[in-house]
């Protein structure tokens, strides 16, 4: 029984960091935005979702909350760096996020500092039976990321996520086609923070408490090792690397009782482990897990190139 | 607290973030990458200089000696292993890697050395004190040798052959190359070189205060701060960047924004406002966004940020 509630733990979190990394991959592999910052969406839907629900409104508003307030914080990030080039975004990115957590351990008022929120609600708590509620609130989990998956889908398909795909190759060739390259990366922005606002609304509400040193920019890197290691421009392969990262990420709770070293040191060494990893991947198999299926357009009648 | 105590910590913070932001400029202008990684050379030239000198029990100048060739070394490695492999895929990929490096490198500190705070055998020295402001002698030698450091690094731009090739390279590859520089050389160089000034700095900030894991990811976001404010690929801006960063980061705590928030008395507000510590850090940010809105080459001119 112990070991059924782990495996649904861990597959919970498999999906919110699934959404998260669909998110950053929309960023990253979709637009060619480098987002360091990924933490400071996810902490904004979390203690948006959390806040509101205190209030006193429905899960589901609560939820809405995360995913607006997220967007709405891409957004603003945006609006002042989207000029300019990708080194400096990244570096802008990086700054936002511990700006975030400053605030959300600083603002006590708001967020209640370094103590945290404890006692968050859980939607139908009291309809739905303490022994399945954890299966149920991961079926919930489960059609979240279902629309964000199919969402991300869509989008990249639709004529937007060419555009955006334009871009990330060069800006020049979609600037001679008359479109603002500037209003389509604020837009791609806006999109992936709402994706991971709503992640942190998911969160706060299926662990019930949070603080600050739930957003440390290590959720930042994680995401982005799922997105490199599962393989950037497919949104299948953000699922992947979420999967496994997760499952790697976690297991260390079983290795301690196999390996004579402390738990600390343990935690450390699988982020030293996941960041080799990360640049192994980048050195030796660039496109990740699952590669990113690239549409070639040909004149009819001309011969298929080889490769690509 | 009087003006003068508020210069000093600011030249001293100035000094720490300038042994950093030289090394970033350079890898910048050259590589064309925003190198995340560089907080970690500082923190592993600490911890080197801790493991020579408290573990092995050396002297600490010796030790501290030891830390900054083995950190330039450690740059080198980094360059041959993982930068040059990449540098054909474009920046975003070095800058992913660099960003995958320091996740890796800090957590080793971390494993290696543990996650509580660290700190050199120094005794807390003499203290002068001159117009109502207090310099311990640890404190001034950390002035001393940040100076030292950026004199030796400024003869060695101007002085040396090699300083010339890297100038050179800094200002154009091709034309470089086409000069009979050999620009993989230089490279090599320029890493060894960024990654002992960084060790430096690293093992300043540890004399200053203490060491800890997190201490180069912490100053990462001033010194890309600095660089840019003095102008991305200019040596002697990031230095001067660094200093203005210094002491607008010290000043910005100290002065009370009563006067400015209400524009002047236009608005009426009662009490006195300032900016609370805890977002010390963000005021480098402000910094940041501020210089990109507005002056995206840096004060002194360097390669603008479009």
């Amino acid at each position: 029984m112990e070991l059924m509630n782990f495996l649904i733990y861990l597959v919970t979190m498999m999906s919110i960091y699934g959404i998260l990394a669909l998110g950053l991959n929309f960023h990253y592999g979709h637009a060619g935005l480098v987002n360091f910052g990924h933490v400071a969406f996810f902490c904004v839907g979390a203690y948006a979702s959390t806040l509101v629900t205190m209030a006193g409104a429905p899960f589901l508003v609560g939820v809405l909350a995360a995913l607006i307030s997220g967007a709405l914080l891409g957004f603003l990030i945006s609006l002042p760096t989207s000029k300019l080039s990708v080194h400096y975004w990244a570096i802008c990115t990086l700054g936002a996020g511990e700006i975030i957590r400053l605030i959300a351990l600083n603002e006590e008022w708001l967020t209640q500092g370094a103590f945290g929120i404890p006692g968050i609600s859980q939607p139908l708590k009291s309809i739905v039976p303490a022994v399945i509620y954890p299966v149920f609130y991961l079926i919930l989990v489960f059609i979240f990321l279902g629309i964000v998956y199919l969402l991300t889908e869509l989008l990249v398909r639709s004529p937007f996520g060419r555009v955006l795909k334009a871009i990330r190759e060069e800006d020049n060739l979609p600037l001679a086609m008359g479109k603002n390259v500037f209003r389509f990366r604020i837009k791609a922005l806006s999109i992936g923070a709402a994706f991971a606002g709503l992640a942190g609304g998911l969160y706060a509400h299926y662990i019930t408490y949070i603080s600050p040193l739930d957003f440390m920019p290590i959720v930042t890197f994680l995401v982005w090792a799922m997105v490199i290691i599962g393989g950037k421009g497919n949104n299948l392969g953000s699922l992947v690397g979420a999967m496994v990262i997760v499952i790697f990420y976690n297991s260390t709770r079983f290795l301690k009782d196999y390996i004579p070293i402390s738990a600390d040191t343990l935690a450390s060494l699988r982020m030293v482990v996941i960041g080799i990893l990360m640049i192994l991947v980048l050195l030796f198999m660039n496109q990740g897990l699952v590669r990113e299926k690239k549409r070639v357009y040909r004149i009819p009648g001309e011969k298929p190139d080889a490769g690509s | 607290m009087p003006v003068t105590q508020i210069v000093v910590n600011s030249v001293i913070r100035g000094s720490e973030l300038a042994l950093l932001a030289i090394g970033v400029t350079m890898i910048f202008n050259i590589l064309k990458f925003a190198n995340f990684a560089h907080g970690e050379f500082a923190l592993l030239g600490a911890y080197f200089a801790l493991f020579f000198s408290v573990t092995l029990g050396l002297n600490l100048y010796l030790a501290a000696l030891i830390g900054i060739v083995l950190t330039g070394l450690v740059g080198v490695c980094t360059n041959e292993f993982i930068f040059k492999r990449l540098r054909g895929m474009g920046g975003l990929t070095l800058m992913i890697a660099a960003m995958g490096l320091s996740i890796a490198l800090r957590n080793g500190v971390r494993t290696v050395w543990g996650a509580d705070p660290k700190r050199y055998q120094i005794g807390l020295g003499k203290c002068f004190s001159f117009w109502g402001a207090r310099v311990t002698s640890t404190q001034l030698l950390i002035m001393v040798i940040s100076g030292l450091s950026m004199l030796a690094f400024h003869l060695l731009l101007h002085r040396t052959k090699f300083g010339k090739a890297m100038r050179a390279t800094s200002d154009n590859i091709p034309l470089a190359l086409a000069s009979g520089i050999n620009v993989e050389k230089v490279i090599v160089g320029v890493w060894f070189i960024c990654g002992s000034l960084a060790a430096i700095g690293g093992i300043l900030i540890g004399m200053d205060t203490l060491l800890w894991p997190e201490m180069g990811f912490g100053i990462l976001l001033p010194v890309f701060c600095a660089a840019i404010l003095g102008g991305i690929g200019n040596p002697y801006g990031a230095v001067l960047g660094a200093m203005v960063l210094g002491f607008v980061e010290h000043f910005g705590l100290f002065v009370n924004w009563t006067n400015v928030i209400s524009l002047g008395g236009i608005f009426n507000i009662q009490r006195e406002i300032y900016i609370p510590t805890g977002y010390k850090y963000a005021i480098s940010f402000g910094v940041l966004i501020a210089v990109l809105i507005f002056r995206p080459s840096g004060i002194l001119k360097g390669q603008k940020g479009d």
